[in-house]
């Protein structure tokens, strides 16, 4: 396995170079996932309130710091244009007047003229706020009417209104099915740009100093077997490909422990399948031998280019047609595609999925037929003649 | 009876109307140092392909130790090294991985290919470098990678395609140096190179090859046998009278005689005392002259007079 070996070596070489992308991915990644995990998770929302306690009474005072605990009081002067400004400006989102005799009121068992209050006709802030007071009045009459002392029934009253409940989103799809919502497409989104970038930048040049005619000849020469030598070649760009989406895949597990769940794992395969298709194209691309600084030209118009064109950087349905209709001939648009009916940005059916996937490996087996098509013209023994003639011509 | 380690007969090659090689047909016996002369477009680089069949050939055939080589001899190829004249090592490896990695192609036993790496990092004296990358090398020590590279599997048979082009005259004393010590420690070497000076310095055979044939085969001594030119007098001299140089032409066993820019060169064909004969001429005639030596025939002599042109003047 030397060959196979000096390839990793060179590999390893290059690599560096392409850590750049990977940095830039994972730190693109964490950004999304954060944002996302932030859309998929319940929490409860605290809001901007301001009380006027005209009672100010032990159990007025009692409902004051109950409110605080899960609000933000503001202080604002008690007169009816400031609290209308900052009720205008948004500087708070209700104002709350409990009224004097709401102590009285409320141990005789009256839920009338408790409170008054300044507050935007149907707004959310106004309804949670309404609904909240009514629990927790409605909460003290019951223990007041059960025989529990004022104090044991707001003491009591605050304990119940105080449990939280565990709450989790669920998403159900077109077919019914409710199942945890993770918002993996994001990060699977972004994954077509490190890939091409990566595999083309290291892998390409890998193979590409493998193939320098010089060492080539040299190799020829040698007693290794043609075959051994193109199968060393290609289980070293393989295994080097299969790492990185591997690594890819576990940084998505470290920066989102529930990435994996349900059709997830078809987004998974979805990215292996284009990272073999973006490997058969940099086994295709190293068969002309580019230079490092065009190698590098080409890695950049091709990850940015296929990014841009085919939905990876900007949404799909913001493509023109005219795009859309371009990108169907590049591997990353069938990607996409399947990310986003994977993640039901699109409609979803098992089989236009693995109609994307088809296509992407369509993809990869053209690359491969166009790839030994071009080694058999470059590599084949008329080159080399085509090359001693061009010598003997030129002395 | 002397073995024969390669042997080609009637080689055609041809690139459409091009003929590289014209029935070309050699023997390299065991032991040898065969150079093979010619100058770009002679045939040596498409001799030396068809040979490893990197290329078809159409017509004739090629035996190495004694079997037939095709592209998948793999038994014959492990037997033989090749050295370019261009350097074909890796810039990502070290000087150690590069030796290890084409000797590998050949040495599959890693204790062995670990020896073997030593001693021909040992043979071209990279043992300071062993660790460095090929970038950090100078051109002789590249060279000497180059050849480590190609001789490291102990072959039988070392191919070298004018490894010294472009070295340094230190660096290229030691590669030829080194390539002896390869010859005497039991392998044959076919030696391809424009530089006559290098050819008849280590070479026990040589043929010599012009547009796709083989002009001339033999020893060095046998090849200047074969041309008319047996010494060259050169007398620098400050004029020299039509009579006189027709005089010194009109000497036995001299051939021709021309002068140019104050320097008289004198052909002889065999034949003893050329050198006081012309001198004779001169001092009746009381002319004076300055410097003068004689020159046995070189290589360059022996292609001048078979081809008809100099070998060095079309190369550089």
């Amino acid at each position: 396995m030397q060959v196979f070996k000096a390839m990793l070596k060179v590999m390893r070489k290059r690599f560096p170079s392409a850590l750049v992308y990977i940095i830039v991915f994972i730190t693109v990644s964490v950004m999304v996932t954060k944002a996302s995990t932030k859309d998929n998770k319940f929490e409860a929302s605290t809001l901007d309130i301001c009380v006027f306690d005209e009672d100010d009474t032990p159990e007025s005072r009692a409902l004051v710091e109950f409110l605080g605990k899960s609000n933000d009081i503001a202080e604002i002067k008690n007169d009816r244009k400031a609290i209308t400004d900052a009720l205008y400006y948004k500087r708070i989102n209700y104002a709350l007047v409990i009224n004097g005799g709401y102590a009285e009121k409320l141990k005789a068992g009256e839920t009338a003229d408790l409170f008054g209050s300044y507050h935007l006709d149907e707004s959310f802030s106004t309804v949670y706020i309404s609904q909240f007071l009514d629990e927790y009045v409605s909460s003290v009459n019951a223990y007041l009417t059960m025989g529990r002392s004022a104090d044991e029934a707001i003491a009591a009253t605050e304990e119940a209104l105080s449990q939280e409940t565990q709450v989790d989103m669920l998403r159900v799809d077109k077919a019914g099915n409710s199942h945890f919502s993770v918002d993996f497409s994001g990060y699977f989104r972004y994954m077509p740009y490190i890939l091409i970038s990566v595999i083309l930048s290291v892998v390409c040049l890998a193979l590409i100093t493998m193939n320098k005619k010089d060492i080539r000849y040299r190799t020829n020469c040698s007693a290794l077997k043609n075959s051994s030598y193109t199968f060393q070649m290609f289980f070293g760009s393989f295994l080097f490909v299969f790492c990185i989406w591997l690594i890819l895949i576990i940084i998505g597990a470290f920066l989102n422990e529930e990435m994996y769940t349900g059709r997830a794992w078809l987004a998974v395969l979805n990215s292996f399948i284009f990272s073999m298709v973006i490997a058969a194209l940099a086994v295709l691309i190293s068969s002309f031998e580019p230079k490092d600084n065009i190698m590098s030209l080409i890695t950049q118009i091709t990850g940015l280019g296929m990014s841009f064109f085919c939905g990876v950087f900007i949404p799909m349905e913001m493509l023109s047609s005219g795009v859309k209709s371009f990108a169907r001939f590049l591997p990353a648009y069938w990607y996409v595609r399947a990310n986003d009916m994977i993640a039901e940005i699109e409609p979803y059916s098992l089989n236009d999925v693995l109609q994307c996937y088809l296509i992407q490996l369509l993809f990869a087996a053209a690359l491969i037929f166009v790839t030994l098509l071009v080694r058999r013209l470059r590599y084949s023994s008329a080159s080399i003649g085509s090359a001693v003639k061009k010598a003997a011509a030129n002395s | 009876m002397e073995k024969t380690v390669v042997s080609i007969k009637e080689l055609v090659k041809r690139y459409g109307d091009l003929i590289a090689l014209d029935h070309f047909s050699l023997d390299i016996y065991e032991g040898e140092v065969f150079g093979l002369l010619g100058p770009n477009g002679s045939g040596k680089t498409t001799t030396i392909n068809c040979l490893l069949s990197l290329l078809a050939f159409d017509k004739g055939d090629i035996e190495i130790f004694g079997k037939k080589m095709t592209p998948v001899s793999y038994d014959i190829k492990k037997e033989i090294g090749v050295i370019m004249q261009n350097v074909a090592v890796f810039d990502e490896l070290t000087v150690y991985e590069n030796i290890d990695y084409f000797c590998g192609l050949y040495i599959t036993d890693k204790n062995k290919r670990s020896q073997y790496v030593e001693e021909a990092i040992k043979f071209v004296g990279l043992e300071d470098f062993r660790k460095f990358y090929p970038k950090k090398l100078s051109g002789g020590l590249l060279r000497r990678l180059n050849i480590a590279c190609g001789i490291a599997h102990k072959p039988k048979l070392i191919i070298l395609d004018e490894p010294t082009v472009a070295v340094d005259p230190q660096s290229r004393n030691r590669i030829l140096e080194g390539i002896q010590e390869l010859n005497r420690n039991g392998a044959t070497v076919i030696y391809t190179s424009h530089y006559m000076e290098e050819v008849e310095q280590i070479c026990t055979r040589i043929a010599i090859m012009d547009k796709g044939k083989k002009v001339a085969e033999g020893t060095k001594d046998e090849l200047k046998r074969m041309i008319k030119n047996t010494e060259t007098i050169t007398i620098e001299i400050l004029e020299l009278p039509d009579r006189i140089k027709a005089e010194i032409s009109s000497l036995p066993h001299i051939y021709d005689a021309q002068y140019a820019e104050g320097r008289l060169t004198v052909s002889c064909s065999g034949g003893k005392h050329n050198l006081i004969r012309v001198l004779d001429v001169l001092q009746k005639n009381e002319l004076s002259f300055g410097r003068v030596y004689t020159e046995l025939p070189t290589l360059n002599d022996v292609f001048l007079e078979i081809t008809g042109k100099a070998l060095r003047d079309k190369e550089e």
